[in-house]
């Protein structure tokens, strides 16, 4: 079996590298199943097995067969066919960038997202910067995916100069991610609330948003993390002595989240709406890399926090969700488990803490003198950095974000769909301008 | 419906008393707030070296470029200033001395009355800001309470909210996106990127800042800006800033 290729290509060079491109179904590791069967399989987790006072009967209905809606696909010319431009200035889509969509009038026949508008130049300007300079443009790449972002950036940066951080450090990453997976996978279930005018489970998903944005401003200074990762941040409230606000918000909000996600699948009208649209199958997943939720959605059990296990991740139990799907509702139900092991690893990290915080935790090889390769699972899936440190100042950096290897599924699905689908389908990826316009 | 009821019940009136009080501390983390210096500002001579931006120099701090990196906490300053102080014209953005000066509420859409319709457009921006915009609309800040209300197009707009660093590429968009719109009407340009373009100041193919590109009327710098400073930066453009108790 074919695991979602990865190519990281330098812009300055062009040089392309494949890192890693295979993997075995029989390695999967603690398999969270599909709906019907809730947390049942739990195979090799690599921290053992979950705490059995951590397991959690979640009441799931059954999951429902579903007819795949992709027909044979239509000619793109035609009589009356024209290209429509969405963007790049669209209340509908936050964000600077076009759509040309080739249409009749109503059915999308072919969609090409136009990206560009937004583009910061940030890799060039790297050059020179010491790695902290260079990490805070890094965050600023991608705002709300900031911890995952500075996260890899920091591990290739630390594994090309070969320094060890200490424990506490990969901790405290690995909390700062966990709280913004989280709120991403709320936001993105209020989007698709909206599109869906579902505007009482949009004001509670909203608020919920807002919520964790406290949480984790009350817990790392920052609502979006800026800083938090570097040295001489924003004061940071995850000592152990002094985690008050983590500790009791925990509980609160998981309930929370459980209250919503129970309102919205009554509601028949949401999960009908999401439900085939948008459906990509798991060979056109396999075959153009897809990523994170996106990839799950279609079964295949890949996760780079059980496939590359680094602090604390290869301590924790971690279930993995998938869904056979592939449609808009396949991708929303993954970031519900999602969300569900985002919390229980967070309620791991607290209870498990580590007492010798000043250990330290070697970095990964370095592929070549000075050059470091990390991979972190962003909420949007798979994220590689490759970094190029010379004297401790980065002289190359090249990425391939989620957002990019997830572009090509979003036109595969969207063809022979209608205009009304797109924002369904669209927000159901997760991608970002601002990570491909980088 | 009984579970929407319900739930909506259980969590009772989510919205903040701002503008009516003050804000309150969990409404605004601590990297909300402008930095100020504890002590005269030629004193402090460490904190210009570690500012990544340049806001801090011997003579003035620049909030608008500022990013609330936090750097200069361990130096002399502390990030404590009331949130909406910094925000205004980029004259007053400039702190001579570290410390705010008057604060100019020009109330450019008073004629208005007591509602405006905010278009939003990112130029280059990082997703943060637009979030933190779009918050504007959730339970907890409420913006249509004050007779705030996001459109979908620019021609029904009175205010043009600008977030990120002005690209070449959106040097176009965002100029047909002012001129589209009827008179009167009022730039906010939302965040570090436009104001002064943040960390990514100096980069090639990046504007220096909106001022640049569109006239600009009120700058809201952060790095994002705290929704609360975005509320009151649309407000003091309609005129109402320190709505007395009661609302008016």
């Amino acid at each position: 079996m074919i695991g979602p290729a990865v190519h990281v290509r330098s812009p300055e060079s062009g040089e392309s590298n494949r890192v890693l491109a295979y993997w075995a179904p029989d390695e999967t590791v603690a398999v969270w199943n599909n709906l019907s069967k809730g947390i049942t399989e739990v195979e090799r987790a690599p921290g053992g097995p979950c705490p059995p006072h951590l397991r959690k009967a979640w009441a799931v209905p059954p999951a429902e067969p579903r007819a795949r809606c992709v027909g044979p696909l239509e000619q793109v010319d035609g009589y009356g066919v024209f290209t429509f431009p969405y963007g790049p200035i669209s209340m509908g889509v936050p964000e600077a960038g076009r759509f040309d969509v080739r249409t009749y009038g109503e059915r999308v026949l072919d969609i090409r997202p136009q990206v560009g508008f937004k583009s910061r130049r940030i890799l060039g300007s790297l050059s020179g910067l010491s790695v902290p300079d260079a990490a805070l443009r890094i965050e600023r790449l991608a705002g709300p995916f900031a911890a995952a972002h500075a996260a890899a950036f920091l591990a290739a940066a630390e594994s090309a100069e070969g320094r060890s951080i200490a424990v506490r450090d990969a901790w405290t990453r690995a909390a700062g991610q966990e709280l913004q997976r989280i709120y991403n996978h709320v936001h993105v279930l209020a989007r698709i609330a909206e599109a869906a005018s579902q505007n009482v489970g949009l004001a509670q998903a909203h608020a919920l948003a807002e919520d964790l944005l406290r949480l984790t401003a009350a817990t790392f200074g920052h609502r979006w993390l800026f800083g938090a990762f570097l040295p001489g941040g924003p004061p940071s409230h995850l000592a152990p002595a002094d985690r008050g606000p983590l500790r009791q918000s925990l509980d609160l909000l998981t309930q929370r989240f459980e209250r919503l996600w129970a309102t919205f699948q009554d509601s028949r009208t949401f999960l009908d709406r999401i439900q085939t649209t948008c459906a990509i199958s798991r060979d056109d997943a396999v075959l153009w890399g897809a990523v994170g939720p996106t990839l799950r959605a279609t079964g295949v059990a890949w996760d780079d926090r059980l496939r590359t296990p680094v602090p604390p991740y290869n301590d924790l139990f971690l279930p993995l969700a998938t869904e056979p799907t592939g449609d808009s509702l396949g991708r929303l139900l993954v970031r519900v488990l999602e969300v569900r092991s985002s919390f229980l690893l967070l309620e791991q990290m607290l209870e498990r803490w580590p007492r010798n915080e000043e250990e330290p935790v070697a970095p990964a090889a370095a592929i070549a003198p000075g050059r470091g390769i990390a991979r972190v699972e962003s909420p949007s899936g798979d994220l590689v950095y490759d970094v190029t440190v010379t004297d401790g100042r980065v002289t190359r950096v090249s990425t391939r974000t989620a957002s990019d290897a997830n572009w090509p599924l979003f036109t595969l699905g969207m063809r022979d769909a209608v205009f009304t689908d797109f924002h369904f389908a669209w927000e159901s990826f997760g991608i970002l301008f601002a990570e491909t316009d980088r | 419906m009984p579970s929407w009821l319900q739930m909506a019940w259980e969590r009772g009136i989510l919205t903040t008393r701002y503008p009516r009080e003050g804000a309150r501390a969990e409404e605004v983390p601590v990297t909300g707030r402008p930095p100020v210096p504890v002590s005269a500002l030629d004193h402090l001579t460490e904190a210009p070296a570690r500012c990544p931006t340049g806001a801090i120099t011997l003579e003035a701090v620049d909030q608008g470029k500022c990013v609330r990196c936090a750097r200069c906490l361990g130096v002399g300053f502390t990030l404590s200033g009331p949130v909406e102080s910094s925000e205004g014209r980029r004259a007053d953005l400039v702190w001579a001395g570290g410390l705010p000066g008057a604060q100019t509420n020009d109330g450019l859409l008073a004629e208005l009355g007591r509602s405006v319709h905010v278009f939003m457009v990112d130029v280059g921006s990082c997703m943060a800001c637009n979030l933190e915009v779009l918050a504007l609309s959730n339970p907890y800040y409420d913006s249509q309470r004050l007779g705030i209300f996001f459109t979908n197009s620019p021609r029904h707009a009175d205010v043009l909210v600008v977030v990120g660093v002005p690209t070449d590429e959106m040097v176009e968009p965002v100029r047909r996106a002012y001129e589209a719109m009827p008179a009167p009407k009022a730039v906010i340009a939302v965040g570090a990127c436009p104001i002064s373009g943040g960390v990514f100041a100096g980069t090639g193919g990046l504007k220096p800042s909106l001022e640049a590109v569109i006239p600009v009327d009120r700058f809201v710098p952060g790095c994002p800006p705290p929704p609360i400073a975005i509320l009151h930066a649309i407000l003091a453009t309609m005129g109402r800033s320190r709505t007395p108790p009661g609302g008016r």
